[in-house]
């Protein structure tokens, strides 16, 4: 016999669900609207990359930079230059962070003095003179004492163009504002605003040998056509070979600038990634339900075709065809769906995105939102495809075909999860980019939805007891109803708790860090911070605050050092360029840092021993025992430290050794000076230190006072005002809150899409029934009245679980990660548990009205 | 010979652990071009019995040939293919695809074996049931007299070497009934065609070449 030509079974598959039109819309709608915030969001990513990798020369301002901390004198430099290939154009930066002040007022800014020759791509824009050229930086800043500054320190300092500023000991003028430049892409995210300065006036401030940080950058611009990569391994190598402070040299292509630019907003996305996963189960959920529906009354259809001699194969591919057609289909829409949420995303998250940033739907995520869309709606389906097996042709020759579960259908049905359950972890691990964190977005999500599933089953159950006792008909045949529509029933109420679950969790941890960040428990947050306070300038500054009635509090001394052996053997950050999840990023960062260290006499109030003893007193040079380290437990842990380890520190260039004898746990919201290595007192008193201290209890024009007095008489002490960082950390963060909100309303709306469905459905399934109820006298009211009690008790009880599991989980998240930063927004949880039995009410209202309506004469031509 | 039943057993497992015998000790031979009618009481087995003839379902013990093949020892794909082959149904229930025309659901069984004259002989056959200004027609716009004979047009139209009905008039009025029924008997005169007739209208087991009758399992 012969095969049937190609397009039969896919033509059979596309006949049958036009002829199912209204399932199909809803299939499609319902997918579609979960998709849609996944599809924006990974455009929105895509687009960013896209940005990032076309500008990264220009946000580096170069195709490679080596950054010291100490200036790199002309051999060491030559001698790195010496591999890199002829007409190599070089200029050089140099930065520190300083207070500058006006007449009136100061601010902490960023000073960079650049070359004439800064920057080799991109470009500098300038508000009067427009873009920068090298005559401009000659004549200007490298000629005359002029800066050019970002436009918000006009109005921070209370200045005009042609005013003076003063910047350490030498004082400046104002002669325009910069409106673009190369790193600052990120527009108003860095805190401290920037000045440029020509090279040579930024050593006339003087605080180049005054300031515990100065960064000094080499940027290069290589010839059309050089190997990056070749380049970077062999200044590495020469630079491992350095010994003293230039082995600390590090080597920064484009790329590397343009991915730490991108990561701050990356981890945001990451984040919105996975609440945009969440609105994709529950589509999933909703599409899995209308589709178990479909396909069992599918099931005569596909009785009929095997007895006309289609095999099981082939009837089980044609519904295959479908869920692809379907999910091929729900993808498209998505994607216009999406392209009316980029424009919002993109207004969410102004405050983050690069100058010059356009989102595009890519290439790239059309094929991926059109892979998931058909691969996700299989596997969702999956668990009920298996029933297909229960299909016989026999069927047709008998009045009720007893369908018995065979162990074998069990297992198969369990089984069938796992395609699902695989997906969501690939995909949410690759959301977040992490690992740890994907692993546990899913394990939360399987394990809520597990919970939520068993809950609402033993809900039911208790449903069933009540409609045998209750005594009104109505609410008996309510309660019958739930009871006896377990699936539907079940699915609504997962969908609709883990849609509440989710828009409480958000504002719920974020309302107990936003309460820990404006006011910690037991603390009270300094309002000024300062650091750069030099050894002999300690005791001058708490007499002249004295005599302003002020105190100096918590002052600590800093000591910079590398870490450069431990138990002995050579400490490795372990370099490597391709670096995979985000926790490997940090990592990686955090063990190539200078450290700081600082000793005190007794511990600060805001930090405690969790492990080991109390450091001894005072350090006797004549033993031999090493000196007590104490380490911040964290600290610790990521460098890979335990107690009892011995370190060598290189404290300018003098080694030190040293044990660890304790870890400490601190409360870093307390804002006080705290260091992640603390000394025992006398061992690093007498090497070069900053101090850090701080000041408290000051209005906002107080902090400005104090602030000017400081930087008058101090100009290299820098200053930050706290109460006003943290009031912008608390903005910065409210926005991210409000992005994050946004996808999980988005979920809801597909969690109600559910509802929707479910609801229009059992009333179709039951149509018959609910018209025989009229022809046996119910009210029209009566029969609404059913509809809404069996649907307000499944809002009201998706609410409570879910705000209920969501207090759970927000108390295990604070526990676990912000140390117990807990409160219970009670106002949150009451309205969404209204809102949400409200909502599913009213959808189902929506959904049911017509069906309702329609007359009992249709009994009668039915058969 | 076309059929050959033998010491044919069939049972029932039931959900109490115990087991119901619906056919014991069946024995038939069909000879080509035969009618042969089963009647019986509802519940008497005659289903079960077709359904075992199609390969739909099988046999406790016994053997169960056609065309010389052994029903019972067909793996389930090769069973397909002869059925789709050798063997038309005609259910009483009449089980057209709601969602295809009436030549699309004549055509199927042909299209689904790539047969290129598909259309010409679905055509063909819904003129055999006088159903040609029907083609384009929905089952939910036919009646069911209509519906049966569509039907009749599908089992038909890959020419199978037995026709297999269960109670085709059963869910239709005496008149319609009576005409599907001529309609029915018509052809299988024309084509020579042999039939086995599951009914308990005697009036239509009278007209067939021969009469069997099923009581507690086995033929009387
Ligand atoms: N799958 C089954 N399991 C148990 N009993 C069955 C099954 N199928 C049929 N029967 C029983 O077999 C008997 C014969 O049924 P059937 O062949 O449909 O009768 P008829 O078609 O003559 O009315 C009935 O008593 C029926 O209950
Ligand atoms: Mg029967």
């Amino acid at each position: 016999m012969k095969k049937p030509y190609s397009f039969f079974w896919s033509k059979l598959a596309l006949k049958e669900l036009l002829n199912n039109r209204r399932f199909s819309i809803f299939f499609l709608f319902n997918l579609a609207l979960g998709l849609a915030g996944f599809i924006a969001l990974d455009s929105f990513k895509e687009s960013l990359d896209i940005h990032l990798g076309k500008n990264s020369q220009a946000i580096l301002g170069a195709d490679l930079a080596l950054t010291s901390y100490v200036p790199i004198d002309d051999k060491t430099l030559g001698n790195l230059e010496s591999i890199f290939p002829e007409n190599t154009m070089s200029t050089q930066k140099i930065s520190l962070f300083t207070m500058v002040a006006s007449k009136k007022r100061s601010v902490l800014v960023q000073v960079t003095g650049i070359g004439e020759k800064y920057p080799f791509y991109g470009k500098m824009v300038l508000r009067e003179s427009g873009k920068v050229i090298p005559e401009m930086v000659l004549q200007n800043l490298d000629f005359k004492k002029d800066a050019w500054i970002y436009p918000e320190l006009l109005l921070m300092l209370n200045i005009n163009e042609g005013e003076n500023i003063d910047i350490g000991e030498t004082s400046f003028r104002v002669i325009d504002s910069v409106i673009d430049d190369p790193s600052s892409s990120m527009s108003s995210f860095g805190f401290a605003p920037r000045i440029y300065l020509g090279l040579n006036k930024i050593e006339e401030t003087g605080l180049l040998s005054k300031k515990s940080r100065v960064s000094y950058q080499y940027l290069y611009r290589f010839p059309k056509g050089t190997e990056l990569k070749v380049l970077v391994e062999n200044l590495r190598g020469k630079i491992q070979k350095f010994d003293d402070s230039f082995s600390k040299i590090r080597v920064r292509t484009h790329k590397r600038a343009a991915n730490s630019l991108g990561r701050v907003l990356g981890y945001l996305n990451d984040y919105l990634g996975l609440i945009a996963l969440i609105a994709v189960f529950l589509a999933g959920i909703g599409a899995a339900y209308l589709f178990r529906n479909y396909l069992v009354h599918r099931f005569q259809e596909m009785s009929i075709l095997m007895s006309l001699g289609a095999t099981r194969q082939q009837t089980y591919r044609m519904v295959l065809w479908q869920l692809v057609f379907l999910g091929t289909a729900a993808a498209l829409i998505s994607i216009i769906f999406s392209l009316g949420i980029l424009p919002l995303l993109e207004l969410l998250l102004e405050n983050f995105l690069p100058r010059g940033f356009e989102t595009n739907v890519n290439l790239s995520s059309l094929v991926f939102a059109l892979i998931l869309g058909s691969i996700g709606s299989l596997v969702f389906c999956l668990p009920v495809l298996t029933r297909i097996h229960s299909v016989q042709p026999l069927m047709l020759l008998r009045k009720n075909n007893g369908n018995h579960g065979s162990e074998t259908l069990i297992l198969r049905q369990t089984l069938s999860y796992f395609p699902l359950i695989i997906l969501s972890w690939i995909l949410s691990v690759w959301q977040s980019q992490s690992f740890i964190v994907g692993s546990a977005f899913v394990g939360m999500l399987f394990c809520s939805v597990l919970l939520l599933g068993s809950m609402s089953w033993i809900i039911l159950m208790f449903a069933g007891k009540l409609s045998q006792t209750s005594g009104n008909t109505i609410k008996r045949l309510a309660f019958r109803n739930l009871q006896r529509n377990r699936a539907g029933a079940i699915s609504c109420f997962v969908a609709l708790s883990l849609g509440t679950l989710l828009i409480n969790l958000i504002p719920q941890i974020y309302q107990g860090l936003q309460e820990e960040i404006s006011r910690p428990a037991d603390f009270r947050i300094p309002s000024l911070f300062l650091f750069d306070i030099q050894t002999e300038q300690i005791e001058p500054l708490k007499n002249l605050l004295a005599d302003n009635k002020m105190n100096l509090n918590y002052i600590s001394p800093m000591v910079r050092a590398r870490l450069e052996k431990v138990n002995g053997r050579k400490y490795k950050s372990d370099f490597n360029e391709g670096l995979s999840t985000r926790e490997r990023q940090r990592e990686q960062g955090f063990r190539m840092r200078t450290l700081n260290l600082s000793y005190r006499t007794k511990l600060s109030d805001s930090e405690n021993i969790v492990e080991g003893r109390k450091l001894a007193g005072n350090y006797d040079w004549n033993s031999d025992m090493p000196a007590e380290v104490s380490l911040e437990e964290r600290f610790a842990e990521r460098m890979g430290l335990k107690l009892g380890d011995f370190l060598e520190f290189n404290v300018h260039e003098v080694p030190i050794s040293a044990k660890v004898i304790n870890l400490r746990k601190v409360k870093w919201n307390s804002f006080q000076p705290n260091f992640f290595i603390l000394f025992q007192p006398g061992v690093l008193d007498d090497a070069p230190a900053t101090y850090l201290a701080s000041m408290g209890g000051l209005d906002r024009l107080e902090r400005m006072n104090y602030q000017n007095l400081i930087v008058q008489e101090y100009p290299n002490i820098s200053v930050i005002d706290v109460t006003r960082t943290v009031e912008r950390i608390l903005k910065i963060s409210d926005q991210m809150v409000l992005a994050l909100r946004f996808m999980a309303y988005l979920s809801i709306m597909a969690g109600l899409v559910v509802v929707f469905s479910i609801a229009r459905h059992e009333v179709q399934g039951r149509l018959w029934e609910l018209n025989l109820l009229k022809v046996l006298g119910a009210k029209f009211n009566d029969i609404q009245k059913m509809i809404q009690i069996e649907f307000a008790i499944l809002g009201i009880c998706a609410g409570l679980f879910g705000v209920g599991v969501s207090l759970i989980m927000s108390y295990g998240i604070a526990w676990w990660f912000f140390e117990n930063l807990w409160k219970w927004t009670w106002q949150t949880s009451l309205a969404s548990v209204i809102g949400v039995t409200t909502l599913s009410v009213i959808v189902a209202w929506i959904a049911t009205r017509k069906t309702l309506k329609s007359s009992p004469l249709n009994l009668l031509r039915s058969s | 010979m076309l059929l050959e039943i033998n010491k044919l057993y069939k049972s029932f497992k039931q959900a109490d652990h115990g087991k119901i015998d619906v056919l014991k000790n069946i024995n038939l031979e069909i000879h080509e071009g035969e009618t042969v009618a089963v009647v019986g009481q509802s519940g008497s087995g005659k289903s079960t019995l077709l359904s075992l003839m199609a390969g739909l379902d099988r046999q406790t013990t016994g053997s169960l040939r056609l065309r010389d093949k052994e029903i019972s020892e067909m793996s389930e794909a090769n069973l397909t293919q002869f059925r789709a082959k050798n063997i038309g149904i005609i259910f009483q229930q009449f089980y057209l695809m709601p969602h295809l025309t009436a030549l699309e659901n004549v055509s199927l069984p042909l299209e689904m074996f790539g047969y290129e004259d598909y259309i010409f002989r679905a055509k063909e056959a819904l003129e055999h049931v006088s159903l040609s200004d029907r083609e384009k027609h929905f089952p939910n716009q036919l009646s069911g007299g209509e519906s049966q004979r569509v039907a009749i047009a599908r089992a038909i139209v890959t020419r199978p070497s037995i026709l297999l009905a269960d109670e085709p008039t059963g869910n239709l009025d005496n008149e319609t009934g009576i005409q599907v029924a001529n309609l029915l008997f018509d052809l299988v005169k024309t084509t020579g065609m042999t039939m086995l007739l599951v009914t308990h209208n005697t009036e239509m087991a009278g007209r067939c070449s021969r009469q069997m009758t099923l009581q507690y399992g086995t033929f009387q």
